[in-house]
């Protein structure tokens, strides 16, 4: 299936930006991961490589090289708690069992409903306010349990 | 030499709406640039500026901001096109400075790259920002939309003959990215994998053109050397180090944040004034002084003052200057294990020895951690990370997972041993916040 | 700027030599035959510099000395190199460990056994006890990329060269490095089998056994080959190759060879799949038409009839094989001049194989060499032709049936009186007589290639018993022609 013409409109205008089409690659990633379906998918990832004539196999190589690129399905939020340093020594670990719990999914996985991934990422440059977790990509900062449990709670 | 002396680097961003033009211009943005522009400076007395303020790179080398500048090939001689490519990345664990400035002034960080453009003659700037920055990308662009329309950024900016482009661009996720030659292959669409040096960036940067990469902090400060000088600069921090630096100070403190510090200032002043002390009434066990690559230091060692030389001298780096403070309940072994596992997800894979050493080391500080070491290990340890690094790989990702394993080994080889003899953590009967008396997930 | 000079002088374990500098060091070192390691770098693909293997020991200058990779430091004038150097040693001993610390325990069922170069560079330079304490991570190991490669990831040490080859030789990336760090592995994209003629070359790239030749899974032991330069005879190319004979008997693999005029490193897939045919069956020394069809008979008893034939007609077509070599064809030409027969070799129709890389789709390894000594090219069409206007027709050479059409021959009636000498028989009506030749890995010669480049066959194994070389064959064809006018 072919890429939405406004997504190509999109990105024909953003590699422009670069002496070289391939530069956009990343960026254009990232937007069809966000404007279908969550993740990247093998049929866009072959549209992609057309778009930027590449090979898919390139295309490939490259998304499968970034943790921010879903190459697997995802459920509707997607929450990733950091567990490096800053983050563990203040909690992260209680957050990432509490997050588990209270979604259903397992860490690196999707909760049977498919309502919920969970992953535990690296420093996300919140360690000043650490624990933290990405939820759909937006940092929630300062956590607590209540605010995890509040935060969590409020999803549909 | 000198704490205390004036802050300049936050004290835009505590205006309200600091992020937008009109705020930002009204406060003094752009007034530097178009002073240079009006004046026609020369660019290499733009340049002579800050290689004479002694100003060192932020993003964790400290390799002087202005020589750098100055391997830039003459563009007489040297056709090709020109970039500056500022290393938003900051993936640095325990960094959260240059998040800060994106956010909060993005038309200082605008300015600082038009006047690094200027005094490279430069065609263009792109600012590599990690991808989970999403709001601090989103003002930097909304920034540069404004600029442009005021003619700030583009062609012939104010009316001048200087014409430069600034792009923003974006990460996905990989620490390796936060390396420049690895940000230059992320940047050209391709897997982050750091291209071996020589050629170094000025000779072959992006798509081989000429090419200088520098931190978001180190331009920062860049209008601020050119508009009060290359002395005044010096009038803060020590000789070797000088100006002021967002000091991000996180883990087992009262306050943790960002803080604008002067260099030179005592790392136990930070501590105990600026973060409010060891959190919880608690002694201080270990600290790292600049980021996860620098290696824990005893606590003992506190009181060291935060520039490059004293850092050094007491056995560790000043990184990029984010201290991470671990409290009496604190287990290092279980610190070491969390940052060894940094390593192995986020090596490249292009070397042997850190392709193989960082999952290595990160087995054996699971195994200690968790009950499964002997003696041998800690040996091993050592022994690893010394056929690591230094030098022996393309890019100092094995040295950054290298360094923490020795000072873990140097300074808490009785914390390791200690595990080993207990068959697991023996602070794991210690209440902690910090730990759930789990073992830790790879 | 300044100008390149076109030498330097280097020192290489203490022996002042000139090397180029356009190659980095490493290629300085082997053109001296001074042995350096490597996995990542090969002389065919783009250094890259990530396997660490290739260090050794250099001083510039006033510089200290300092271990360096050799693949990606330039030689510069009066750079001295030690490649034995006790710090060079250690570094690669160092490198090892690290490699072979997940690399599984195969070498007892792997194929690249006694020609891995892991087993090699440990064996050299590498501590016999492992030290690692940790479980070997699990890939897929057993992953078909096709028809021609099998893939074990557990076994790749993540050289790339693999990947670099499809981009940079064939100019289309088919496979790459998936995931990042100790999570990588080689990965074709959704799984797709790999495609092309040239798939071969990256098993001979693989510096282990990850990428194997299905064709040669668990055939021989690489040290129980008999291996003999020769030359493909599959297009008018000629690339170098190896065979590699076991023990006397079946051709097992054949590889290519190093020609920097011809192929460089490669050969196409056809040429290294050639070795089915090179085994070719149901082959005897000669047969000869009788009341209940071709029967058995003495080699010098089918020659006779033949001669007898010859002498007895006055139109008699020589048609030859374009595998003939030049030797057999300057004794050829004389058998046709003896027979007042016109030179002639059957020229089939293009393969369809033809590429921008090797493969120059002519199925005649000798075609020029035959033309330049005289003969002239008759497509199948034509010799057919011919065939049914002549009186005899001796068909000589190595697959000159199968060229002129196993089936268009069958077809002919009995009355043709085809004298085949070919590798293995053809049951036709019209063959009076059979002769069985020695094939191109049994016999010696010189074949010469599209570009005028000679190319030496050579015999890598005996032929079967009683099966003669063609040479002597044509040469037995001759005495008769004294007494034919």
């Amino acid at each position: 299936m072919a890429l939405p013409a406004p997504l190509v409109a999109e990105l024909t205008e953003l590699v422009k930006k670069y002496p070289e089409k391939r530069a956009g690659l990343i960026p254009a990633l990232h937007r069809c991961q966000e404007e279908l379906d969550g993740w990247l998918t093998p049929e866009t990832l072959e549209e992609v490589a057309a778009f930027f004539e590449l090979e898919p196999v390139e295309v490939y190589g490259v998304a499968s090289f970034y943790p921010m690129f879903n190459l697997r399905p995802v459920g509707r939020h997607v929450i990733g708690v950091c567990h490096n340093i800053s983050c563990d020594l203040r909690g992260a670990q209680e957050v990432v069992r509490q997050v588990c719990e209270l979604t259903g999914a397992p860490v690196g996985g999707t909760s049977p409903d498919g309502k919920f991934s969970v992953r535990t990422l690296e420093c996300q440059g919140a360690c000043a306010s650490a624990p933290m977790f990405d939820l759909d990509g937006v940092y929630h900062e300062d956590l607590d349990s209540a605010k995890v449990a509040e935060i969590l709670g409020g999803l549909s | 030499m000198i704490p205390g002396g004036e802050l300049y680097l936050l004290r835009r961003g505590e205006l309200k709406e600091s992020h937008t033009l009109a705020v930002a211009r009204k406060d003094g943005a752009y007034s530097v640039l178009e002073a240079v522009l009006k004046e026609g400076r020369d660019p290499a007395a733009v340049t002579a500026e800050v290689k004479d303020s002694g100003l060192r790179g932020r993003g964790g080398a400290g390799f002087p901001t202005g020589l750098k500048w100055t391997f830039m090939p003459d563009p007489e001689k040297d056709k090709r096109s020109r970039y500056l490519a500022v290393n938003a990345d900051e993936s640095e664990p325990g960094t959260c400075k240059d998040r800060v400035l994106l956010r909060e002034d993005p038309h200082g960080l605008i300015e600082g790259c038009l006047l690094a453009a200027y005094a490279m003659r430069l065609d263009a700037v792109y600012v590599y920002v990690r991808g989970e920055y999403r709001l601090p990308y989103q003002r930097m662009q909304a920034a540069i939309d404004e600029a442009r329309a005021a003619g700030l950024v583009g062609e012939r900016i104010l009316g001048s003959d200087f014409s430069c482009e600034v792009h923003m661009h974006k990460g996905a996720g990989a620490y390796i990215c936060g390396e420049e030659t690895g940000m230059m292959e992320s940047l050209e669409g391709k897997r982050g994998h750091p291209r071996p040096k020589p050629p170094f960036p000025a000779g072959f940067g992006l798509w081989g053109q000429p090419t200088t990469v520098n931190n978001v902090e180190s331009i920062f400060n860049v209008p601020f050397i050119v508009e009060r000088g290359a002395a005044w600069f010096r009038g803060m921090g020590t000789e070797a180090s000088p100006g002021n630096f967002l000091c991000g100070i996180s883990g087992h403190v009262e306050r943790p944040g960002v803080y604008e510090v002067p260099l030179g200032i005592n790392a136990k002043t930070i501590l105990q004034e600026y973060a409010g002390g060891v959190w919880k009434g608690r002694a201080l066990k270990a600290w790292i002084p600049g980021g996860s690559s620098t290696g824990l230091l005893p606590g003992e060692l506190i009181d060291t003052p935060m520039d490059h030389d004293s850092i050094k001298a007491a056995g560790s780096m000043f990184g990029t200057g984010a201290m991470i403070i671990l409290d009496e309940t604190a287990c290092t072994v279980r610190a070491s294990q969390v940052i060894a596992r940094f390593y192995d997800h986020e090596s490249c894979g292009q070397c042997s020895q850190c392709r193989e050493g960082t999952q290595w080391l990160s087995e054996i500080f699971t195994r200690l951690e968790t009950g499964r070491g002997t003696a041998a290990d800690i040996d091993n340890l050592e022994r690893l990370a010394r056929n690591m690094a230094p030098g022996k790989t393309i890019c100092a990702l094995a040295d950054a997972a290298a360094i923490p394993t020795l000072a873990v080994v140097r300074h808490f080889r009785d914390e390791l041993l200690a595990h080993v003899e207990a068959g697991g953590c023996p602070l794991e009967s210690r209440p902690s916040e910090s730990r759930a008396g789990e073992e830790v997930p790879a | 700027m300044t100008k390149t000079p076109s030498t330097v002088k280097i020192t290489v374990n203490g022996r002042e030599v000139e090397a180029d500098p356009t190659k980095p060091l490493i290629a300085a070192c082997h053109e001296q035959d001074v042995d350096v390691p490597m996995y990542c770098y090969h002389p065919g693909l783009t250094p890259v510099g990530s396997c660490r293997i290739c260090q050794v020991e250099v001083r510039e200058g006033e510089r200290p000395p300092r271990v360096v990779v050799a693949c990606r430091t330039p030689v510069s004038e009066g750079l001295v190199v030690n490649t034995e150097a006790p710090a060079a040693h250690e570094a690669r001993r160092n490198c090892l460990e690290f490699l072979l610390k997940d690399h599984p325990l195969d070498c007892p069922i792997c194929d690249k056994a006694g020609e891995c170069t892991l087993q090699d560079y440990t064996y050299a330079e590498g501590q016999t006890t492992g030290q690692s304490a940790e479980p070997r991570q699990n890939f897929e190991k057993r992953k078909s990329l096709g028809d021609k490669i099998v893939l074990d990831q557990e076994r790749c040490i993540l050289c790339s060269r693999c990947v670099r080859f499809f981009e940079e030789v064939t100019e289309k990336p088919q496979l790459t490095v998936a995931g990042l760090g100790s999570r990588s592995r080689i990965e074709t994209f959704g799984d797709r089998p790999l495609e092309g003629n040239y798939q071969g070359n990256i098993t001979d790239l693989c510096p282990v056994g990850a990428l194997t030749l299905k064709q040669f899974r668990f055939q021989a032991r690489v040290w129980n080959l008999f291996k003999k330069s020769s030359t493909c005879g599959e297009c008018s190319r000629g690339c170098s190759i190896s065979v590699e004979v076991l023990r006397l008997g079946e051709v097992k693999r054949i590889r290519p060879r190093y020609n920097p005029k011809v192929n460089r490193w490669w050969i196409c897939d056809t040429g290294r799949l050639a070795t089915e045919d090179a085994n070719p069956e149901g082959r005897v020394p000669a047969l000869q038409r009788g009341y209940s069809g071709l029967e058995a008979c003495e080699v010098d008893a089918a020659l006779g009839a033949v001669r007898a034939a010859h002498q007895a007609h006055e139109r008699n077509l020589l048609v030859v094989s374009p595998w003939s070599t030049v030797e057999e064809g300057r004794a050829l030409l004389q058998l046709a001049k003896a027979l007042g027969a016109e030179p002639l070799f059957v020229s089939p129709p293009a393969s369809g194989l033809a590429d921008d890389l090797l493969n120059t789709g002519d199925p005649c390894p000798n075609r020029r060499g035959l033309e330049e000594l005289g003969f002239t090219p008759r497509t199948t069409e034509e010799v057919l032709e011919l065939l049914e206007a002549s009186e005899t027709a001796t068909l000589f050479g190595e697959r000159v049936a199968e060229l002129v059409g196993e089936e268009a021959l069958r077809a002919l009636s009995a009355s043709q009186r085809v004298f085949l000498f070919d590798v293995a028989p053809l049951d036709a009506p019209c063959v009076a007589a059979f002769v069985g030749l020695a094939n191109w890995v049994e016999r010696p010669g010189t074949w010469v290639n599209v570009d005028g480049n000679p190319g030496r066959i050579q015999a890598a194994r005996p032929a079967p018993s009683g099966i003669r070389q063609p040479l002597a064959l044509v040469e037995a064809l001759r005495p008769m022609e004294a007494a034919s006018r």
